[in-house]
Order: C-alpha cells, then sequence, then structure tokens
C-alpha cells in the first residue's frame, strides 16, 4: 500500500498537484525511463551468449532511430495500468430512463458523478427496423397473393412493427385461432416478397432498386436437416462414422491395389525383355578370360527393374571375384531365402567357383529367380483380387455369374496354398468386414510360404 | 599387347588382367586329445597359385589373421609358400590379406573358416588329410604400370606337373553346366508365368468393369430413390 492510498484513506489533502487519473496516464508509462537508455551502450555480452546472437541485438540497439514514428516503444511489453497510483474518481447512485421504452419507468444504477445528466449510454442499441407501410390500392395492384388475406397480411406486418422483424417471436405470437399455422420460413417469404415488390414498384424509373433475397426452399431444406442430424440416435452416429472409416479403409485398398497393377505391369515388362535377352544370350558366342567387353554385356542384357544389383567394380584397382556374387543386404530376408531354396533344389552351391563365366550366369541366374519368385507372388495377388472382385460381382448381381472366363480352381501352381487359408478365404466379405486387411495379409503371407515350398517342387 | 597408355596415376586404362588364386586349409587328427593344451588336429592354412607362377613378383606380402586365442595371431608370410601350420582344437575364420608389390594397389583380403571337422571315416581317425580350398580370382581393373609389369613377368614355380586336391577345371564345367541348365529352367517359368499373369490381368480388368458398369448403375437408381 502507497503512501498515496493511506492518505486517500485519511481523506488528507495531497495537494494540486495530483490531478483526476486519466486512462492515458493509466496505460502509458511516464517518460522518466528514457534517459536510462544510454547506460546500455556500456553493457557487456553476458557469459555463454553466441556472439551472433549478441551480434544481432547489439546491433539492433545501436540501429538508427526509425523515421517514422512509432507508438510501440514499449516493444513486446505488457500495457500495465498502473492502479492506485491517483485519486479515484466519486461515483454515484442515480435514477435515468431508457428512451426505449415508451412507459417512462424510472430505474437507478451507479454511474460516475461527472456523467450526470446524460443519456443513457446503452439506448443506442435501440435500433429500430424500417417495416414498409402499403396502401389500399399497392395492396390490390401488386401484392396480392392466393394464399394470403388482406387481414392475415395485416396481421403480420403489425406483428413485425411490433417484434422487430425478430420472426421467431412473431412466429409465437401469431394468432392461430383466426389464422392458419405459418411456420417461421412463411412469414419470411410473404415478408420479404411484399418488401421487395415494393421497392421494385416505387423505384424511380432507370434506377436498379436493391433486392433483398430469401430462398424460404432452401431455408426450409435447411432446417429440416439441421432437425434431421440434431435427432440421430447414438446408434446412429456411431454407424456413421463406422461407415466413414470403412470408407477410408476402401479407399486406402483400392490405393494399395493400383499400386499393385503397376507394380505388376513393371514385372511384366521385366519378364519380357527377360525373354528378349534370352533369345540374345542364344547369339552369344563363349568367351574367354580377359575379354572385359563381356562384363559390360552382361550388365546391359540384366533387366533393371526388378533385379538384383550386384555390385559393379569399375573403378580401378584389385579385386577378389567372388566379392561381385555377394547378395545385396537390401535384397532382403524373403528374397535371399527364396535364392537360397532354390539353389538347393537344383543343386548348386550358394558360392560357386567364381570363374568370369560361372559368375555372370550365377547372377543372372540369381535374378531370374527373384523375378521368378516375384512374378508368382504377383500371380497370387492376382488369384487373390479375382477371388475378391468375384464375391463383389456376387454381392451387387446376386445370381449371377460374371460372363468372364473365371479360373474355377484359381490356379493348380498355388494349391497348397489355397487349401490351407481356405478358411480366411471365406471369411473375406468384400463389404461388411472390419479387418479386411488384416486377413488379407495373412493370407497372402501363407501363401508366400507355400509358394517357396511350390517353386521347389517344380524346379 | 595392350599399348602403354598411362594416365596422370600411372594406370593403364581398358586393362584387366586376372590372376586365380586358392586358398584353404588341410587339416590332419592327432588320433587323439593332447594332453598338454588339449589340441587335436594340426593344420595348414594356405593361399597358392591356381596356375604354375611365382606369385611373390607381385605380392609382397600375405597375412593370416588367426583366433585371437593364438600367440600373436596375425602371421605375415614374405615368400611362397603362403602358409602358416598350427595345431588347435577349433574351427574359426581366417583372414587372408593380400599386400602388392606396388602400394598403389590397395590389399585385398579373402576370408576362410578353416576346416578340421568331417564325417568321411577316414579323415576322423587321422588316416588321412582333410583338405578344404577354394578357388577365387584376384581380377587387377586398370593395373598400375609397374604392376602390370609385375603381373605380366611372373616365372614357373616349379618344373614339372602342378597339381591341386580340388579337381577345378572339371568342377568349374560342371557348375557351369549346372547353372545353365538351371537358368533355362527358370527362364522358361518365367515365360510361363507372366503369360498366365497377363491373362490374369485381362480378366481383373473385365471384371473391374463389369462391375464398375454395375455400380453407375446402381448408383443411379439409388439417386433416383432418393430423389423421388
Amino acid at each position: 500500500m502507497s503512501g498515496s492510498d493511506v492518505k486517500d484513506i485519511l481523506e488528507l489533502d495531497r495537494g494540486p498537484e495530483k490531478e483526476f487519473i486519466t486512462k492515458d496516464a493509466l496505460m502509458n508509462s511516464d517518460k522518466k525511463k528514457k534517459p536510462a537508455r544510454k547506460s546500455d551502450v556500456t553493457f557487456k555480452r553476458p557469459e555463454g551468449m553466441h556472439r551472433e546472437l549478441w551480434g544481432l541485438l547489439w546491433t539492433d540497439n545501436r540501429d538508427a532511430p526509425p523515421l517514422i514514428p512509432t507508438d510501440t516503444n514499449q516493444g513486446y511489453k505488457q500495457m500495465k495500468a498502473k492502479i492506485g497510483s491517483s485519486r479515484v474518481r466519486p461515483w454515484k447512485w442515480m435514477p435515468f430512463t431508457n428512451p426505449a421504452r415508451k412507459d417512462g419507468a424510472i430505474f437507478h444504477h451507479w454511474r460516475r458523478v461527472a456523467d450526470e445528466g446524460k443519456d443513457y449510454p446503452f439506448a443506442r442499441f435501440n435500433k429500430q427496423p424500417e417495416v414498409p407501410v402499403y396502401s389500399d390500392l399497392e395492396y390490390q395492384q401488386h401484392l396480392h397473393d392466393e394464399s394470403w388475406t388482406r387481414q392475415e397480411t395485416d396481421h403480420l406486418f403489425d406483428l413485425c412493427k411490433r417484434f422487430a422483424l425478430r420472426f421467431v417471436v412473431m412466429n409465437d405470437r401469431w394468432d392461430r385461432e383466426k389464422y392458419p399455422d405459418r411456420s417461421v420460413e412463411d412469414l419470411k417469404e410473404r415478408y420479404y416478397n411484399i418488401c421487395n415488390k415494393l421497392v421494385k414498384v416505387r423505384a424511380p424509373h432507370g434506377t436498379e432498386p436493391k433486392i433483398r433475397a430469401f430462398d424460404a426452399d432452401h431455408e426450409r431444406k435447411r432446417k429440416s436437416q439441421l432437425v434431421k442430424l440434431f435427432d440421430r440416435t447414438t446408434e446412429q452416429v456411431e454407424e456413421e462414422e463406422k461407415l466413414i472409416e470403412e470408407l477410408k479403409k476402401i479407399e486406402l485398398r483400392k490405393k494399395e491395389r493400383e499400386k499393385k497393377t503397376q507394380d505388376l505391369q513393371k514385372l511384366i515388362t521385366a519378364a519380357d525383355s527377360n525373354i528378349d535377352s534370352r533369345k540374345a544370350d542364344k547369339k552369344k558366342t563363349n568367351k574367354k578370360f580377359q575379354q572385359q567387353q563381356k562384363i559390360k554385356e552382361t550388365s546391359v542384357q540384366t533387366p533393371e527393374t526388378t533385379g538384383i544389383k550386384f555390385p559393379d567394380f569399375k573403378q580401378p584397382g584389385v579385386y577378389v571375384r567372388s566379392q561381385k556374387m555377394k547378395l545385396p543386404v537390401s535384397l532382403g530376408q524373403k528374397k535371399t531365402k527364396a535364392i537360397e531354396q532354390v539353389l538347393e533344389e537344383l543343386g548348386i552351391e550358394y558360392n560357386p567357383m567364381p570363374t568370369e563365366e560361372i559368375t555372370s550366369h550365377f547372377n543372372e541366374l540369381r535374378q531370374d529367380i527373384v523375378l521368378l519368385y516375384e512374378l508368382k507372388l504377383a500371380l497370387a495377388t492376382c488369384d487373390y483380387e479375382l477371388e475378391t472382385l468375384k464375391h463383389q460381382y456376387e454381392t451387387v448381381n446376386p445370381g449371377k455369374t460374371p460372363d468372364v472366363p473365371l479360373p474355377e480352381n484359381p490356379d493348380p501352381l498355388l494349391e497348397i496354398g489355397q487349401s490351407e487359408d481356405d478358411h480366411s478365404r471365406d471369411a473375406i466379405d468384400v463389404v461388411g468386414n472390419l479387418t479386411p486387411n488384416r486377413k488379407r495379409k495373412a493370407a497372402l503371407e501363407s501363401t508366400t510360404a507355400h509358394l517357396l515350398k511350390k517353386m521347389k517342387n517344380r524346379v | 599387347m595392350t599399348e602403354f597408355n598411362p594416365d596422370s596415376s600411372g594406370r593403364v586404362k581398358g586393362v584387366t588382367i586376372i590372376k586365380p588364386i586358392i586358398y584353404g586349409n588341410i587339416a590332419r587328427y592327432f588320433g587323439k586329445k593332447r594332453e598338454e593344451d588339449g589340441h587335436t588336429h594340426q593344420w595348414t592354412v594356405y593361399l597358392k597359385p591356381f596356375k604354375n607362377e611365382d606369385m611373390s613378383t607381385y605380392v609382397k606380402k600375405v597375412t593370416f589373421k588367426l583366433h585371437e586365442s593364438y600367440p600373436n595371431p596375425t602371421r605375415a608370410v614374405m615368400k611362397p609358400p603362403y602358409e602358416v601350420t598350427e595345431t588347435g582344437w577349433g574351427e574359426f575364420e581366417v583372414v587372408i590379406k593380400i599386400y602388392f608389390n606396388d602400394q598403389h594397389e590397395r590389399p585385398v583380403t579373402v576370408y576362410h573358416l578353416l576346416k578340421l571337422f568331417q564325417s568321411e571315416t577316414d579323415i576322423m581317425l587321422g588316416k588321412k588329410s582333410l583338405v578344404s580350398e577354394f578357388y577365387d580370382e584376384l581380377v587387377f581393373n586398370d593395373p598400375t604400370i609397374v604392376m602390370q609389369h609385375l603381373l605380366n613377368g611372373t616365372r614357373s614355380l616349379s618344373i614339372g606337373s602342378y597339381k591341386h586336391d580340388t579337381d577345378f577345371e572339371e568342377k568349374k564345367e560342371k557348375t557351369l553346366i549346372k547353372i545353365q541348365n538351371a537358368k533355362r529352367k527358370i527362364r522358361f517359368e518365367i515365360t510361363e508365368l507372366n503369360e498366365r499373369l497377363k491373362q490374369k490381368k485381362q480378366t481383373i480388368q473385365k471384371l473391374k468393369d463389369e462391375i464398375s458398369k454395375h455400380d453407375t448403375s446402381a448408383l443411379e437408381t439409388s439417386h433416383t430413390e432418393i430423389l423421388t
């Protein structure tokens, strides 16, 4: 508590130098602070602060003053009102009348002494809308409406005036004994139609009258939609959420499938180029050591899209040939395993003698194995998709079978994988399954495992 | 011969020289566990040229890094025969590093899993030595001029026949035939599978079209239902 407060309470006179406080005085900092700036000049960089940061701050302070005066000299400091620094302005309990009221009722409230005798400040919010008035002639000529009588229209306009176009209140006050029940929209529609017609009729020639647009049908629809939205039960809300989630999933799956088809296309192109290269292979003559050309040839031959990227040692220097046969780690365990299994079945060592010829053939062989593996995977995916599509077709087209040749037993190659995950296949319901992705994955994985087996059996 | 065309690094561009090598180990069982240290085998790990030639013309030294439990585990051998003989009781990976006479060529490393045990009875009884050896090739891409000289100037190691325990020529032929056959097989399967895949894809597309046709018509009817 400051001394002035004590003096204030004791009602001691504090001399004429202290005036009543103004808002400006309250909010603005006093100007005494200004000279304090100069002491900043000798301010040293605090320990631990980066030189660059300090430089920024420092030069910022030393900058020339801005050309345009600013009133933000407080920077980011919050404005603080200084309360209690001056004498309080007196308040008084006084009567007042509200000009918005017609009855001249008198109420009392607290007010500053200085404001005594002034108008009630909130009276200015009492805005009265202008409700147009029509003459008998105007009504007969322009405003006639089949569904509205003159009396009813008059009643409407009377209510408009009384309640200042608050249509909800008007709807409540509507005289339902004399006139048919009207909705808020009906009232609004009639009112705005009349207003617009009057404006049009009264507008002087050549000027474009200002029309107020009110689309009653749209409003009715909007409200009924809102009511519907509000009236939903919890179950309905939950169902909707579920459906939206499902939709998202379906879209995700669709994207996934599209990506798969793209991959498939790539695979087919790779396989095609592989077939081409085989033809080229036959023409190739046997090569001997020291013919480096062949290395380049083989690297061109191998399909790049799906194959394995074996290390190529093109830089000058020495290397051990067996390093060229190393499978890259990026290949992944599944593929590496597939290669190993096939090689085992073929009776080929994992690390055969690394002569130049064997190395290139061996690498190509493994690339082919990977391609074959991927093709088989793709085929499994295709079969799966075909199955799903078939189900889908049957759901939308019950009782019919598509006029497309469908494999009855999807694929002899996959029969092992088929028999075992039959249960998961049966469970797949295109529309209503909540976890189709997981099941699909599981089904795919088991097919993959069997693929390996199958590859073995075939080879 | 290729013409000399040294560039700034002193390398001969477009030349590749290949030196086939054999590395591996032989091992013989004592017949019993040795009392004093529990060792059971005597073994020799080695690196030698595939062809009859003196590697020391271009090889400066070969180091064999043994298991750490051996005293002084990294053994450097400066001249042929490049081999280390030891006794032991366990198998481990030997790191064989080959250093070249021209220091511009970086040393090359091969790894060999020392083999002591095999199921063949004769070897188990110690009557016959176990041989585990592998073929590999040193490939010199764009060798330095010095190195090229050294590589081309090797002399025969010994007069007379030079043979290995393993018949690598035969092995090479067999492997090659096997791989080529396998390749043909796999490629045939690829073609077959590819055809099937293409067919499947077409069927899927047809089915999809069918469904989407139905979908749009169904959608239209449901729309009209809502509107009415």
